[in-house]
């Protein structure tokens, strides 16, 4: 899914030049379409797809160094997200028999739906291209990195130290991202919230928790 | 109609069961709660909640999930009216006329009339749901897998004209949503499809996940972005809840019309809350003699609006209890949780399940009734609440959705995927990309696939027969003459004007 992450740019500032901007872009479709050629070369019966990652380096390339002018950011580089995520999925699903006779094979369905959005993800990349759109908005680090890190942290704890340490530590890693944070009043809702947690789900819904380390 | 009688009496049989009666109430209350509070939607609350039906029996469940969607309708306004802060998109629109009524002293009968006419057009839907159940699932019932197919591609592309935003790009939203939903094991062969060998996805991406993600984590995620709000709580004491004679004369008509338009908007697959609310605004300022008294206080503004949201919170479980088919986002959450109690909704919920089908029914009722006790002479309960900062009230929520997509399949890597997904959904609203029909596209998936499959077969391998059965002639080509006014320009601007206003 990696794709689906981050294939712009870390914003546009209003000085910066749109040739900057389009370079960084342009560089990160490129890099991921690479991956997705590279991962095509390793699944038989891929061409398609291996046309198609080809096609996107050679976008990302014409982007990154300015030859493909860019209007609309936002449209151009989630389009091409979007095309990308289909050729990603039909490298995935290479291997599975398609349309045998009158019926349907399981690779039948992936394979007609990739095809269908990576035709719509052009079509919105076209437009990103030559219509006139808003600059990407700037991605913001702090809050959204320590909301996830908070959330693969719960993930990570839940098994080994259980549901108390867990929540407790998860909320008050996801706290941090805010930066109106204050120590004192964190720390009681942390523990007002693990308890309120705690008397829901294990005791109220006599879900099958593990509540403490074991040792 | 002595069967419609007989049936309503059995479901509030079912309904009155003290169980169920706590469990509308908690439905309620909750619903009525997040609908205060602004930066907790509907949608990420039932998604929340899914895990915690687990327990419950199914009637009870159901009855609590959809308590919480039609109770976000009546918090919504309390929010828009006293703190000029829309709880929940279906109430933007009353904050218009809502506030100003507020300023100028007259919150009290803003409340109400929005409370009044909620409760009016809740009643009027509940009848809707029950008068349309079962003509609808004896239609239901001459659908073949064709029909059925053709069915959900007009539902989709009616959820796509009537969102917001590029259509072209709401389209792709829906068919990464189908593609996304073809992850995991094929149903008829057991192929693993695009699975990389991950236990966990063998199962295909829980349906809890991609919701919580997009619709929770990808939510608080964007709310930090934004600047500290100041939340302004009207300090004014509320003097006088009842509305004068007059307010009530002249507020009568508008929601008639509210409930009328809520009501249909609600029925059509992707209509839903927030667009009725909006319809019914439009509509109700178009009619009125005084146009220019509108977003200056005027009460047809208010009654309106409120009216059709909660009507059409109703009647959009019309085409997912007889047909199976989701019209929104949160109705898809309502497939997500029938699924995990073993129900497939459809026509046979009606004639297979009927205590839960008429107990839901009279559950909206008898929730109606509880939501005017609750928010009428509680609103200042509900106000203070807003005192809580979001720097407390967002940590909270996502340890509570970490613990509860935990609980679902005691797997941590579900709680990956739905961080994952919190990624994706920001990277989607950086993008102008609208979540709800990617999700509506996962829910209807798998069932679009099974359709187009057995229709194939059954035409040996004709797509014609698509275009060929009438019935699925018709709702195809209905969607696709639909899909071409919606890209007209002309069309393209005056929707795109409603929804700046």
């Amino acid at each position: 899914m990696s794709e689906g992450v981050s294939p712009s740019p870390q914003g546009t500032r209003p000085g910066f030049s749109i040739n900057t901007h389009n370079l960084v872009g342009g560089l990160i479709v490129t890099v991921l379409a690479l991956l997705l050629l590279g991962f095509s070369f390793y699944v038989p019966n891929s061409v398609i797809p291996r046309l198609m990652s080809a096609a996107l380096v050679l976008i990302g390339v014409a982007a990154a160094i300015g030859v493909l002018p860019v209007h609309g950011p936002r449209d151009f580089y989630g389009g091409l997200a979007l095309v990308m995520l289909p050729t990603f999925a039909l490298i995935a699903s290479a291997d599975l028999p398609g349309q045998r006779g009158f019926a349907f094979g399981p690779g039948t369905a992936p394979r007609l739906f990739s095809f269908v959005l990576a035709a719509l993800g052009a079509a919105v990349a076209i437009g990103g291209v030559f219509a006139e759109g808003p600059p990407i908005e700037k991605y913001k680090i702090r809050g959204p990195t320590l909301v996830i890190i908070a959330i693969l942290a719960f993930a990570n704890l839940i098994r080994p130290i259980g549901l108390v340490p867990a929540t407790f530590l998860a909320f008050m890693i996801s706290i941090l991202g805010s930066t109106e944070m204050r120590w004192i009043e964190s720390l009681i809702v942390a523990a007002a919230m693990t308890t309120f947690c705690v008397l829901l789900f294990v005791y109220l819904l006599n879900l099958p928790f593990q509540l403490w380390p074991r040792f | 109609m002595s069967d419609l009688l007989a049936n309503l009496w059995m479901g509030f049989h079912v309904a009155a069961n003290p169980f169920n009666i706590l469990f509308c109430l908690l439905g309620a209350l909750v619903g009525t709660l997040v609908g205060v509070l602004p930066g907790v939607g509907s949608v990420a609350t039932i998604a929340m909640l899914l895990p915690i039906t687990f327990g419950l029996p199914p009637v009870g469940a159901l009855i609590m999930l959809a308590g919480i969607y039609y109770g976000a309708q009546y918090g919504g306004s309390t929010t828009s009216v006293l703190v000029n802060i829309p709880g929940e998109a279906t109430s933007v629109i009353t904050c218009l006329d809502g506030h100003q009524m507020a300023k100028q002293g007259r919150a009290g009968p803003a409340l109400a009339i929005a409370a009044i006419g909620s409760f009016f057009a809740g009643c009027v839907a509940t009848v809707l749901v029950a008068a349309l159940g079962a003509p609808l699932t004896s239609l239901a019932l001459l659908f073949g897998p064709a029909e059925y197919f053709s069915l959900m591609v007009l539902g989709l592309i009616f959820a796509v004209v009537l969102a917001k935003g590029s259509v072209l790009k709401a389209v792709a939203m829906v068919v990464t949503g189908l593609l996304l939903s073809m992850v995991g094991s094929d149903l008829e062969t057991g192929a693993g499809r695009m699975t990389f060998d991950i236990p966990e996805l063998a199962d295909g991406i829980g349906f809890a996940n991609i919701a919580m993600g997009v619709f929770g984590f990808a939510e608080i995620i964007r709310n930090l972005e934004l600047p500290p709000e100041s939340r302004d709580i009207l300090k004014t004491k509320i003097s006088g809840l009842m509305p004068t004679r007059q307010d009530l004369i002249d507020s009568s008509g508008a929601i008639a019309r509210g409930t009328l338009i809520g009501s249909l908007v609600g029925i059509l697959p992707g209509g839903g809350a927030v667009i009725a609310s909006f319809a019914a605004y439009t509509f109700e300022k178009k009619l009125s003699k005084h146009p220019e008294r509108f977003g200056r206080g005027a009460i047809q503004g208010v009654a309106a609006p409120e009216s059709a949201n909660n009507a059409a919170a109703q009647t959009s479980f019309i085409p997912l209890l007889t047909l199976g088919i989701p019209p929104n986002a949160v109705m898809a959450l309502m497939v997500g949780a029938m699924t995990i109690h073993g129900i497939v909704p459809g026509p046979q919920v009606m004639t297979k399940q009927p205590e839960l089908f008429w107990g839901m029914i009279a559950s909206m009722w008898l929730g109606n009734l509880m939501l005017v006790v609750i928010n009428l002479p509680l609103v200042g309960i509900w106000v203070s609440l807003l005192r809580v900062p979001y720097r407390l009230l967002y940590p909270s929520i996502i340890v509570f959705c970490c613990i509860g997509i935990y609980s679902i399949n005691n797997s941590p890597t579900d709680v990956v995927i739905a961080a994952i997904f919190g990624v994706v959904g920001y990277w989607l609203v950086k993008h102008d990309f609208e979540p709800a029909p990617l999700l509506l596209g996962f829910v209807l998936g798998p069932l679009m696939e099974e359709n187009l499959r057995r229709a194939m077969l059954i035409a040996r391998g004709d797509a014609t027969v698509f275009f060929t059965r009438p019935i699925s002639g018709v709702l195809l080509s209905t969607a696709i003459i639909l899909l071409i006014i919606a890209a007209l320009p002309k069309i393209r601007r005056r929707r795109d004007e409603v929804f700046v206003e």
